[in-house]
């Protein structure tokens, strides 16, 4: 489990500091879908990137993530590092724009593996394989380049890289924000699979509201930088506690809608 | 003729490049009428934004024909185009790119009533203000800003909008006028979409997000590869989908306590006719030929041989 205590970010520059994320406590377990939902400014992204310790120089980050005994907020870059990739991989909305063009899909997957696990060249090529075709890329698709994929196949070779070293916690933000709707289900029916059947857990971030609604066990609402709400999707779609949850709701036309 | 204000017929769009040809629209028909908001909903290059540019004579039709306020587009002289294109209104897709980023708010907002020759200076900037403050951009500070320096992608879509409608238009073509509001301004944007309709102005919607469509319009037409596969009553074809990938596209929307399906994997289809068929898991023999669309039941089209034979 990642263990969110009382967490800040707080960006700083010359003039003035910005809060981002204001206190926010949040339990992410292993085997589960956690969302993170609100609007765009609501300190969403910046609560991953704080978690993952991606946050640029200068930015404060108070409170505490415990990760089985490890404190994040505190831990050196160098074991960071090795949290990063090995126990929390992240894949992010443009992803899919990360791969490098002028080389093939299955290198680039192979060379995660290289990198971080040290593995060797033809068994690493293997692997790759293997990786893609848990995301549904058959086989010949190691040996294509990237541009010969489509938007969704792309994202989907990436959370193979992200699942390659097969680590404990996926960290999803807005992963299908630029796909269509059918795209957008292939993409997100992977990723439950690899919580469903490696016991993966998976922070999904998302201004998505019935996304999260139709994929999650857990729903953290934020707003302003605070999280203000918190549940299973059923009982935050029934008994929506705050007013801005409800205001989500309305807005996506969840609840009776109103006028015509 | 009909006092139909769009009907496309066969309406085909090529592109063409040194690499080779795209066929961006295969045979469009599309009517619009007063008073009726129509959105085509697809996914990305199915044909959306090219089917609204060819009905305001943008793009070139490569077959078939395009009726605009009842006058043939193939036999308008430039002068009659620019008049019948002034009693449209059109919001692009890209508001980066159609707001003149100099400009401030106001000034861009009013800029079409000017050109038009439409009242004073006083009377123009009146009206857009008016427009503007009806689209939640009301500060009379921010009118003053520079477009380029001070808007956001979503305000400037607010401010694109306002254009379009700042001539009143009988007609409205909006090519996904809502992609950058987040969902409260989405539905404050629909809502000034629907008053207009209300009163009697056609509206031709592109958008990739079904939901929306069904929400807000009176009738939808699916598009796949530039071809119309199924058109009706927002509800009929929300709540009872006769294609093949209509129902996809409505198994992958999300929902409270809806699980959400991708569709099923096929084999290869080397065989052409439907443009569906490569990618449908109730595909039959048939599907070689390309299905046409035609009407299975009162008010509902739909192109596939299955549907059309399971309906009646």
């Amino acid at each position: 489990m990642i263990a969110i205590r009382d967490l800040s970010v707080t960006y700083r520059t010359a003039a003035r500091s910005v809060p981002a994320v204001r206190g926010v406590s949040l339990d992410v377990p292993r085997g589960r879908v956690t969302a993170v939902v609100g609007e765009s400014g609501g300190g969403k992204s910046s609560l991953v990137y704080g978690i993952l310790r991606l946050l640029p120089p200068g930015t404060e980050l108070s409170g505490s993530i415990d990760f089985d005994g490890m404190e994040l907020t505190r831990a050196s870059e160098e074991r960071m590092r090795e949290f990063r990739w090995k126990k929390a991989a992240l894949v992010t909305q443009g992803a899919m724009n990360s791969l490098t063009p002028v080389l093939t899909v299955g290198y680039q997957v192979a060379e995660v593996l290289r990198v971080r696990l040290g593995m060797a060249g033809d068994e690493a090529r293997e692997r790759a394989v293997e990786l893609l075709a848990m995301t549904n890329l058959p086989a010949g698709y190691a040996r294509k380049y990237p541009h010969e994929l489509s938007g969704g196949e792309k994202q989907r070779a990436v959370i193979s890289m992200a699942v390659a070293c097969s680590p404990e916690f996926l960290v999803a933000d807005e992963p299908t924000s630029a796909l269509d709707v059918i795209t957008q289900a292939e993409v997100i029916a992977t990723l439950v699979r690899m919580v469903r059947e490696k016991g993966m857990g998976l922070l999904l971030v998302t201004h998505d509201l019935p996304l999260a609604f139709s994929v999650s066990d857990e729903m953290a609402v934020m707003h302003e930088g605070r999280l203000v709400e918190r549940g299973t999707p059923a009982r935050i779609a029934t008994y929506p506690s705050h007013d801005h949850t409800r205001t989500l709701l309305s807005a996506f036309g969840l609840t009776a809608r109103t006028g015509p | 003729m009909s006092g139909l204000l769009l009907s496309t017929k066969g309406l085909s769009v090529s592109f063409h490049s040194p690499r080779g040809s795209v066929e961006a629209l295969k045979g469009a028909d599309i009517d619009v009428a007063p008073g009726e908001s129509l959105a085509v909903v697809g996914e990305s290059g199915s044909g959306k934004t090219t089917l609204l540019r060819a009905s305001l004579g943008l793009v070139t039709a490569s077959a078939g024909s395009v009726a605009l306020l009842g006058r043939d587009l193939a036999r308008c002289e430039s002068k009659e185009l620019v008049s019948l294109r002034r009693r449209c209104g059109f919001i692009p897709q890209d508001p980066f790119g159609c707001v003149p980023p100099t400009l401030n708010a106001l000034d861009a907002a009013s800029e079409p009533i000017r050109i038009a020759g439409r009242g004073s200076r006083g009377e123009a900037l009146e009206k857009a203000g008016g427009l503007l403050s009806e689209l939640g951009l009301g500060d009379p500070a921010l009118w003053k800003e520079r477009v380029r320096l001070s808007l956001s992608g979503g305000q400037r879509q607010r401010v694109s909008i306002a254009r379009a409608l700042s001539l009143d238009p009988e007609f409205l073509l909006a090519d996904e006028p809502a992609s950058m509001q987040d969902a409260a301004n989405r539905a404050e944007v629909m809502a000034i979409l629907r008053r207009r309709t209300q009163k009697g102005m056609g509206l031709l919607m592109a958008t990739h997000d079904l939901p929306l469509a069904a929400a807000f319009a009176d009738r939808v037409a699916v598009m796949y590869k530039g071809a119309v596969v199924e058109a009706g009553p927002s509800e009929s074809v929300v709540g009872d989908p006769l294609h093949p990938y209509s129902r996809a596209l409505i198994a992958a929307i999300p929902g409270i306590g809806k699980e959400i399906r991708p569709p099923e994997r096929v084999e290869e289809w080397p065989f052409g006719g439907c443009p569906y068929a490569p990618r449908c898991p109730a595909r039959t023999g048939r599907c070689k030929e390309a299905p046409p669309l035609l009407p299975v039941a009162p008010d509902r089209d739909v192109a596939c041989w299955n549907a059309r034979e399971g309906g009646r």
